[in-house]
């Protein structure tokens, strides 16, 4: 199964390493370590508790954390791990670390002052932690690199590869939990700093290239693992309701996301109104409720009530996309556009005032109750293995099985005669014509399909909303849903799930920047456009089509993708 | 060259059938009422200076324009003027400037192909039907198979951007035949190519020939043209100038005309053949 290459691609040693650099980065990571241990300032009441000796607090366990991975990495250079250092960049994940550690102590010292007035609070342990990353970085650069990162070239065995999954997995389900569980804004900024640098320093190494071709090869067992880890998530909060309602809120979101990939990522039809799609669920699940202010008297089961409101969203997809879809270039965007609008005007319309009275308008339908399917009430916590589960908690697992739906549609589709025939019409759509793709069909067919998933998420979100209001389906809503989906990655489900979950928990966690939120989010798109226009996790064809002249990357991925193809492995010495 | 022309014709029903194409752009004529006829097993060679209208007459067969006047009828039919159709009608074609889709496989693009005649839709393709199975089974052989046939049953996993010149011409052609094609119309299929990637084109055309396909080409390399093609159409100005043989047209003065000028010595057709052939390889060069 595994490929076996002989060696990796050669060092580009341009110049030489002065001798001083790994006994200083050494030193710096020492530093760290004692820094780790000593206390930061005199109170123990801030960054939860970095007071004591010997006894770490969350943020200095962070720092120790990275001062343990730095030693590791300068123990590969020097050849005791040989392994490593010859098939990845190490000196590339140790700036990362260094520069991680950096920040965090920064964070730290800047925590400090601002909580308890003042520089003159922080005590030496935080300074030497300082110094000690500023070392690091320092030397760290001096190194010399490798350009090539072929860890996904080495041969290495089932048993390993499957444990690494199932490792990456463990990590999303704690570092998640762990991550949720923070209440302190400061404390919760040194989570993001420490993933971020971990998940920068192990991309250096090439980690990431080599779990990509990793779980294409046990495909299963990251599928199972990855349910496994959705399905434990509420039991690791103990009934916390208010974490359970951040997490069904990320799930609705990625979920509408994730539809709108189909859309985006996999016909490469620019949407600006797909929250217009959600709404039309979500008005439809209301009007039809049991609520008080609900317009219309039938009140047939909920399950009836999803397959309506999916097949009004898509005849509303239908009736947009089939003028527009035939022109091609920018229209679709701007019809869109327009027509999230014309939906938004429309709920806000419908009042009974003219025409018929639908929606109440600007009040929307409030006090929708809690789904109940037979006899499982949504509102009523439930007990599962001797664990209590709230209302929140009742959504999201209902949301899983939405979202599970969705994500198997987009895969299978995407790895079918209809999901090449997109790729055909993205690549060339004259050429794709030429060979016989219906075009317009399976544009159209994007279109309705996309709005179909979002209709049916969007009947589910009036029950957990509890009101339907026009004010929730704006034009914002739907430019977030894009930028998830450009975050993380066009045409990957990791990408959607990854960019979604950026996007709703930070605002829920960081609320004391809560008016900058924007600000931020603008400045974070443009980096990426800037350093990484395919996104997180991008899919290994949309990262070819933004770099239509990076010859090194198309044969990296060509070989990757060798890696993974069964018969190919064979005749790869052939080239 | 060493090519040797496949065995005789043996010119069978009429597949294509064009009559009196016309195409205006505004006021421009750049297709003025061309007629064409093409049977089973034949290659018909398309020659004209630059300019004169070979590609836009392809894009009106293929139905990528829609003539202003005329009909072109595939096996008795009159064909709509949708590219989609047209392929389903049993037409396909390659393009004069490359048109792979780049960043797909080889196999990938060849599947692209299999499109017009496979049917499964989305329930099949979520749900991994029978269908969906079998079809996608199907179409990874067929298309295996067509690149075995081109040469290229090695590279099918790499990507299309990532082949050679000559090779991704290849595939383009197993693309095209991946739509079960009863025509096949190439479009400068040797262009850019060295002379033994030329004589390797020219063996995979009598080759498809011998499937009982038949061949429209557009070519400016003479010595190919001539070579290859039972019957050659010289178009000039959007007007069909001469239709015959490659031995009548190859001495026909207003073909050397038409591509050279008017000639002083008109009794020495070889020695023009020869410098209108040198005329032609200095148009080559990009």
């Amino acid at each position: 199964m595994t490929a076996v290459i002989d060696s990796p691609a050669p060092a580009s040693t341009a110049r030489t390493e002065p001798g001083y650099a790994w006994p200083v980065a050494l030193a710096g990571s020492a530093l760290l370590v004692v820094s780790g241990l000593l206390p930061w300032t005199f109170r123990s009441d801030v960054l939860g508790n970095v007071a004591l000796t010997a006894n770490p607090g969350p943020m200095q366990i962070f720092v120790l954390v990275l001062a343990v991975l730095a030693i590791v990495l300068l123990l590969a250079r020097r050849g005791i791990l040989p392994r490593v250092d010859a098939w990845s960049d190490t000196a590339g994940a140790l700036r990362a670390v260094g520069a991680g550690a950096a920040t965090l102590t920064v964070l730290g010292v800047l925590g400090i002052s601002w909580q308890l007035g003042g520089l003159a609070n922080v005590d030496p342990g935080a300074w030497l932690g300082l110094v000690g990353a500023a070392l690091l970085t320092a030397a760290a650069f001096r190194m010399t690199h490798r350009e090539h990162r072929d860890l996904f070239r080495a041969a290495t065995s089932s048993w390993v590869e499957i444990l690494a999954v199932i490792l990456l997995l463990a990590a999303v389900l704690f570092g998640a939990a762990y991550a949720l569980g923070q209440e302190d804004a400061a404390t919760f900024v040194g989570v993001l700093v420490l993933v971020f640098t971990a998940v920068f320093a192990l991309s250096k190494l090439g980690v990431f290239a080599w779990l990509g071709v990793v779980s294409q090869r046990h495909r299963q067992v990251l599928m199972l693992g990855a349910v496994a880890v959705a399905f434990l998530f509420p039991f690791t909060q103990e009934g916390s309701d208010a974490n359970m309602s951040i997490a069904t809120q990320v799930l609705i979101f990625a979920t509408t996301a994730l539809g709108l990939n189909i859309v985006v990522g996999l016909a490469g039809l620019l949407d600006l109104g797909y929250i217009a799609f959600l709404g039309s669920g979500a008005y439809v699940a209301a009007m039809m409720s049991h609520a008080a202010a609900a317009t219309i008297g039938w009140k047939p089961n909920f399950l009836v009530i999803v397959v309506i409101g999916a097949i009004v969203s898509s005849v509303l997809g239908l009736i947009i996309g089939s003028p527009t879809l035939r022109v091609s270039g920018d229209y679709l965007a701007i019809v869109t556009l327009a027509f999230g609008e014309i939906f938004r005007l429309t709920v806000n319309n419908l009042d009974g005032g003219s025409g018929p009275d639908l929606t109440n308008g600007p009040n929307g339908i409030p006090g929708i109750p809690d789904l109940q399917i037979g006899s499982f009430n949504f509102a009523e916590p439930h007990e599962l293995f001797g664990l209590p589960l709230g209302r929140f908690a009742n959504y999201y697992f209902l949301l899983l099985v939405v979202a599970a739906v969705v994500i198997t549609v987009f895969t299978r589709l995407n790895n079918s005669r209809i999901g090449r025939g997109w790729v055909a019409i993205r690549e060339d759509e004259r050429a794709a014509e030429a060979m016989g793709v219906n075009v317009f069909g399976l544009k159209l067919f994007a279109f309705a399909g996309g709005a179909f998933l979002a209709g049916m998420a969007g009947t589910i979100k009036a029950h957990h909303d509890v009101s339907v209001t026009p004010d929730q389906y704006i034009f914002l809503e739907s430019a977030f849903l894009l930028a998830a989906i450009v975050l993380g990655g066009m045409g990957t489900v990791a990408g959607v799930l990854v960019g979604a979950t950026i996007l709703k928990l930070l605002p829920e966690k960081l609320r004391f920047a809560a008016d900058y939120r924007l600000l931020f989010f603008g400045l974070l798109l443009v980096l990426m456009m800037r350093f990484r226009p395919e996104g997180i996790v991008p899919s290994r064809r949309r990262a070819l089509e933004f770099h239509e002249d990076d010859e090194e990357l198309a044969e990296t991925i060509e070989d990757a993708h060798l890696e993974v193809v069964p018969d190919a492995a064979a005749e790869k010495g052939r080239a | 060259m060493s090519t040797s022309k496949g065995p005789a014709p043996t010119v069978g029903a009429t597949v294509l059938q064009a009559r009196g194409v016309t195409m205006r752009f505004g006021g421009l004529v750049a297709v003025n009422n061309v007629d064409m006829t093409v049977h089973q097993g034949e290659i018909v060679g398309l020659i004209g200076p630059n300019g004169a209208g070979k590609t836009t007459f392809f894009n009106c067969l293929t139905g990528m324009y829609k003539p202003t006047e005329g009909e072109v009828t595939f096996e008795g039919a009159v064909l709509p003027p949708q590219p989609r159709k047209v392929v389903k009608a049993g037409m396909a074609r390659t393009f004069q400037n490359i048109r792979l889709f780049a960043n797909m496989t080889a196999i990938e693009n060849v599947m692209v192909g299999r499109y017009s005649r496979t049917s499964s839709m989305a329930i099949t393709s979520i749900l991994r039907g029978p269908k969906y199975r079998r079809e996608e089974r199907e179409s990874r052989e067929r298309s295996q198979e067509l690149l075995d046939f081109v040469g290229l049953g090695k590279t099918s996993e790499h990507l299309a951007r990532n082949l050679p010149y000559g090779d991704q011409r290849r595939l383009e052609i197993a693309r095209a035949l991946a739509t079960d094609p009863k025509l096949i119309l190439l479009d400068e299929p040797t262009a850019g190519m060295n002379p033994l990637e030329t004589k390797q084109t020219m063996d995979l055309i009598f080759r498809i020939r011998d499937l009982g396909l038949a061949v429209v080409v557009i070519e400016h390399d003479m010595r190919f043209i001539f070579n290859l093609c039972d019957r050659v159409l010289c178009l000039v100005r959007g007007e069909l100038l001469v239709e015959g043989t490659p031995q009548q047209v190859q001495s026909d003065p207003r073909v050397i005309e038409a591509y050279i000028g008017k000639p002083d010595e008109e009794d020495h057709p070889e020695e023009l053949h020869d410098s209108l052939r040198e005329a032609h390889g200095r148009e080559e060069q990009p």
